[in-house]
């Protein structure tokens, strides 16, 4: 990841949201963006220029932008009418960004558009959040990697945030992944956790 | 075989697709992919296909595929016709407030500039307030007091156009409550889907959000009625029948929903049985 001194940017086209500028580069909010909290909080996945990735639930594009920086090439879905004309918009201008309206969570909607890629990044906050990303696994090559950004208030709000975050933990290594790491994002977004995981390879022992 | 934008593959076989990104997009649309043993597309093939020739051209001719596919889905759902409306609604309920306050600011500053100025026992309505001080009011204060006036006639327009709409809309809802109280009801509830969704129950408390959850959280005791108190039948009702006719306006108001969604033309055989039931409880012909 590019830093600035302790600032994380990115290098591209400035004024999509009306992020700082630092140095020609994009100022990387990690109050605004739950994505830069974790190359804040923790270690994340390190974003290279060959790298594909899959953005579930992208929002009006702007940590979409972002990552569209970093790499090869994004897929970015998003559901809703209103932030998907942001989206639109931040697309037409970035050349490497391929906005797909469709439930992220019926990915049989977006199979034939979608190619197998590095990374997923689940950012849709429903209480199936871990859910919808195995469903998506079908796109990630054996050994990606896969982040969830957990929104434990949205997944149940009985139980306290800690029950819901080892609850997921469990779901998702029941589902073949292997967590790499997971990391509560408190300090800059209440109640929220992201966990990063890999899909074995093909033939490869999960013990 | 698996079905992908660019084609059809079948082991080393391709059959590309031919026409535009608009009607490559509608066959996308329609396709039934299935997630069994679903292999995810090696864009390679789509060289194989003939579809492009590299990598740029492939992104560059999917992109301009699902920007196509995103500009329909996007207008379909706007097309809904309730959407405007909602959006119509909501602005009025806006105007009402923004009007409200700025007339009290404005008499207010009136009073202040003259102190002999009361409003005790003249009975006069804000607006014709706020239409004299437009008038003799000097420098800004009679400037906000003009457009305080003009956003009021802004707010008559809407407000007709908001009910005429309704009538189109939900012609059964507006039929029993008034394209206003219809079209307000829909705006609380999101859409006319969701609202068509609602219970009777649910109906009967719409705008009443306070008042129960006070009644769910405490002792006290549950709203009898939200936005429907409109109704000339539920506020004219005496008190003690009051929560009766909301509660059977409210039954026939969650069938008139579902026949607006689901027909969306007016239903005159439900629509007199249902007036006629709700004048009965009204009037108090029944026990």
């Amino acid at each position: 990841m590019i830093r600035i001194g302790d600032v994380l940017v990115s290098h591209g086209e400035g004024g999509v949201y009306g992020e700082r500028m630092l140095a020609g580069a994009r100022v990387w909010d990690p109050f605004r963006s739950k994505l830069a909290a974790l190359y804040y909080a923790g270690t994340g996945v390190e974003l290279t220029p060959g790298m594909r990735v899959l953005y579930l639930g992208a929002a009006n594009g702007t940590t979409v932008s972002h990552v569209a920086d970093y790499v090869e090439v994004v897929y970015a879905v998003e559901f809703a009418p209103r932030p998907m004309q942001d989206l639109l918009e931040v697309a037409r201008r970035r050349k490497n960004l391929v906005p797909i309206m469709a439930d992220a969570s019926r990915p049989e909607q977006y199979a034939p558009l979608v190619e197998a890629v590095d990374l997923i990044y689940q950012d849709v906050a429903q209480p199936d959040q871990a859910a919808i990303l195995v469903r998506n696994c079908a796109f990630l090559r054996p050994g990606g990697q896969a982040i969830l950004m957990l929104k434990t208030r949205s997944v149940d709000v009985r139980k306290t945030p800690e029950e819901v975050f080892r609850e997921t933990i469990a779901g998702l290594a029941a589902a073949g992944l292997e967590i790499v790491e997971s990391v509560w994002l408190s300090q800059f977004h209440q109640d929220h956790a992201a966990i990063v995981c890999t899909k074995h390879p093909v033939g490869v022992s999960h013990e | 075989m698996q079905s992908y934008w660019f084609g059809d593959v079948d082991g080393d076989a391709c059959t590309p697709l031919a026409g535009d990104a608009v009607a490559r997009a509608r066959r996308v649309r329609s396709l039934r992919t299935t997630m069994d043993g679903f292999v995810p597309l090696d864009w390679k093939n789509a060289i194989t296909c003939e579809a492009v020739g590299s990598r740029e051209e492939y992104l560059s001719a999917l992109r301009e595929l699902c920007f196509a596919a995103a500009e329909q889905e996007i207008r379909e759902q706007y097309a809904g016709k309730d959407t405007e409306l909602l959006q119509m609604v909501r602005t009025l309920d806006g105007m009402d407030e923004v009007i409200n306050l700025l007339s009290e600011r404005v008499a207010e500053w009136h009073q202040v500039r003259h102190p002999t100025f009361s409003r005790k026992y003249h009975r006069t309505p804000a607006h014709v307030l706020v239409r004299s001080i437009s008038q003799r009011g000097r420098g800004a204060l009679g400037k906000v007091a003009l457009q305080v006036e003009q956003l009021a006639a802004a707010r008559t327009d809407l407000a007709k156009e908001v009910s005429a709409r309704a009538n189109q809309v939900m012609p059964n809802t507006s039929a029993l409550i008034g394209g206003l109280v219809a079209a307000r009801l829909m705006s609380h509830a999101g859409g006319l889907l969701p609202l068509s969704r609602l219970p009777a129950s649910a109906i009967q408390v719409l705008g009443a959000r306070t008042a129960l959850f006070a009644h769910l959280r405490t002792q006290s005791p549950s709203p009898k009625h939200g936005i429907i108190f409109q109704h000339r039948r539920v506020h004219n009702a005496p008190k003690e029948r009051r929560g009766k006719v909301a509660r059977a306006l409210a039954g026939k108001l969650a069938i008139a929903a579902r026949l607006d969604y689901f027909r969306g033309v007016p239903v005159p055989e439900f629509l007199d049985r249902a007036q006629e039931r709700i004048d009965s409880l009204g009037k108090g012909d029944e026990p």
